[in-house]
């Protein structure tokens, strides 16, 4: 497989402020890709420095292909109609108009109405045909499903979907745990400006499966472990529990979610 | 070209949906002419050799500078240029598109009160038609320049306003359309000569061109030009 993407030791300042300290990872062709992390890791910063949107200080990054861009705060003027913006876009980029594309997007359903009249759904999609005028290769999607009602979310996963499915490549950037298992193929997670975590979401999956949270309550209280080999854990608490004389009401035992595996890695604990 | 053609007519339909535009550039300069060149008329029944271009110059000056920089405005301080930057759509267009349309906007308005003035209150038509509306094509641009200036430099609307008026106000009532220059003090008619609207009052009220004025103007829109392309790159980066 090829490289759609390869970042080498990017770096990025606002000031004194350093966002990415050497990012180092790349995207193959036809995958979708996730970039994660908690607010302010750098996830935008990033993206709109691949994009070309924005400056970096050092480093270097390859693209192979045309890109299409869906930002996470995007705009347009109040008064343009949907299908007006569209064709602008598709003209000034010499693209014929996809019409199966705007339909499976629901923009001829838009076509009249101005800017300011859709909703943020709506605007979305919007924001992804435009995005899909130059028929790009490779396409950015920044937060996309952020303020979309479920039926939104799932409709614009079926269209992500779609659009692998024609060979594009996708790099998504989210926080999401739910959306990313759900689409992606690898992940590379965030943290202070560095790479944490890269890697298929089946194998962060694995590293969970070794992990388990114990929840024991006596009539005392509750009180909460966490333990790497279960067998072993449990009954040494129970142990420990007989020798002080507490009944025990419950035990819980679980393996913790994905979304906590996330956050720990995220906030480098 | 097609691309081109395409943008400026669906900016000119943006201007027409857009209140703002359709208030400044024709319902305020109509009624200002219907108001006031009743009462210019009335009170110097000479006004009216100087009608056409009086109101013009108003009309133009509000146009220009009370109605382009909030379409500036509202693309270059938001979102709407990193959406324009990121789909391959060059940043300055926004700013062309918008002279244009506002340009053609501003012109219509200028031959409707050509037409209108000498019917409602016998105003008379300049002795040079051509020269006038070579007069009037220069004044516009020069205004539309100093404009494009106000929208990309100040970043919010509130902002936008207060510099609009801030220039259009003097500009007005110091060029010489509401009260003949002679008549004011001589340091309003220095601060008048500040504003392009004193010199586009003379240029397009004189029977011939002069070098002099015509070298002002094209100083003026040179300089506008340059700064403006300053302002894109710095909004760029």
């Amino acid at each position: 497989m090829n490289e759609a993407i390869k970042i080498n030791n990017l770096t990025k300042s606002y000031g004194n402020h350093v966002v990415l300290k050497g990012l180092d990872f790349c995207v193959q062709q036809g995958e979708i890709f996730a970039l994660l992390g908690i607010n302010g890791a750098g996830k935008t910063t990033s993206l709109e420095c691949i994009e070309g949107l924005r400056k970096y200080d050092s480093g270097s990054i390859t693209i192979n292909g045309i890109m299409g861009i869906q930002l996470q705060s995007a705009s347009l003027p109040k008064y343009i109609k949907a299908l007006e913006a569209v064709k602008l876009f598709a003209k000034w980029n010499k693209t014929p108009l996809d019409k199966a594309t705007l339909d499976a997007l629901g923009i001829y359903e838009l076509a009249k109405k101005q800017y300011y009249q859709l909703s943020t759904g709506q605007k979305r999609r919007l924001h992804l045909a435009l995005a899909l005028t130059r028929n790009p290769d490779i396409l950015f999607l920044d937060e996309p499903t952020a303020g979309l009602d479920v039926e939104g979310q799932i409709s614009l996963h079926e269209q992500i979907r779609q659009l692998k499915a024609i060979g594009k490549t996708i790099i998504l950037a989210s926080h999401d745990m739910t959306e990313v298992e759900n689409l992606c193929d690898r992940i590379a997670i965030l943290s202070s400006g560095k790479i944490a975590y890269i890697g298929t979401v089946k194998q962060l999956g694995k590293t969970i499966g070794k992990h388990y949270n114990i929840t024991i309550q006596t009539e005392n209280g509750t009180e909460k472990y966490e333990s790497e080999n279960i067998g072993a854990s449990l009954l040494s608490l129970l142990m420990q529990y007989k020798e002080k004389g507490e009944a025990i009401t419950d035990i819980q035992i679980d393996r913790g979610s994905l979304e906590q595996h996330f956050i720990k890695i995220a906030k480098g604990e | 070209m097609g691309a081109f053609l395409y943008g400026v007519s669906l900016q000119w339909k943006l201007d027409i949906r857009s209140k703002t535009l359709l208030i400044t550039c024709y319902i305020v300069p109509l009624l200002f002419f219907v108001i006031m060149g009743g009462i210019f008329t009335s009170v110097m029944p000479e006004a009216r050799y100087t009608l056409i271009q009086s109101m013009t110059v108003f009309g133009v000056t509000m146009g220009a500078l009370i109605g382009l920089p909030p379409s500036l405005v509202e693309i270059y301080s938001s979102d709407i240029k990193k959406v324009y930057k990121a789909n391959g759509v060059p940043l300055y267009l926004g700013l062309v598109l918008t002279n244009i349309s506002a340009y053609i906007h501003l012109f219509l308005m200028s031959i409707i009160l050509y037409i209108a003035a000498p019917l409602v209150f016998d105003a008379e038509i300049p002795q040079n038609p051509g020269k006038y509306f070579i007069s009037l094509a220069i004044f516009i641009a020069v205004s539309l320049s100093i404009a494009s200036i106000i929208g990309l430099a100040v970043k919010d609307q509130a902002k936008t306003s207060m510099f609009s008026i801030i220039v259009f106000i003097p500009s007005t009532m110091l060029s010489g359309i509401m009260f003949p220059m002679e008549l004011l003090p001589k340091a309003f008619q220095t601060i008048g000569k500040l504003f392009p609207a004193s010199w586009g009052y003379q240029l397009m009220t004189e029977n011939a061109f002069q070098l002099e004025n015509l070298l002002l103007f094209l100083l003026i829109f040179v300089f506008a030009i340059v700064v403006c392309a300053i302002l894109l790159r710095r909004i760029d980066t």
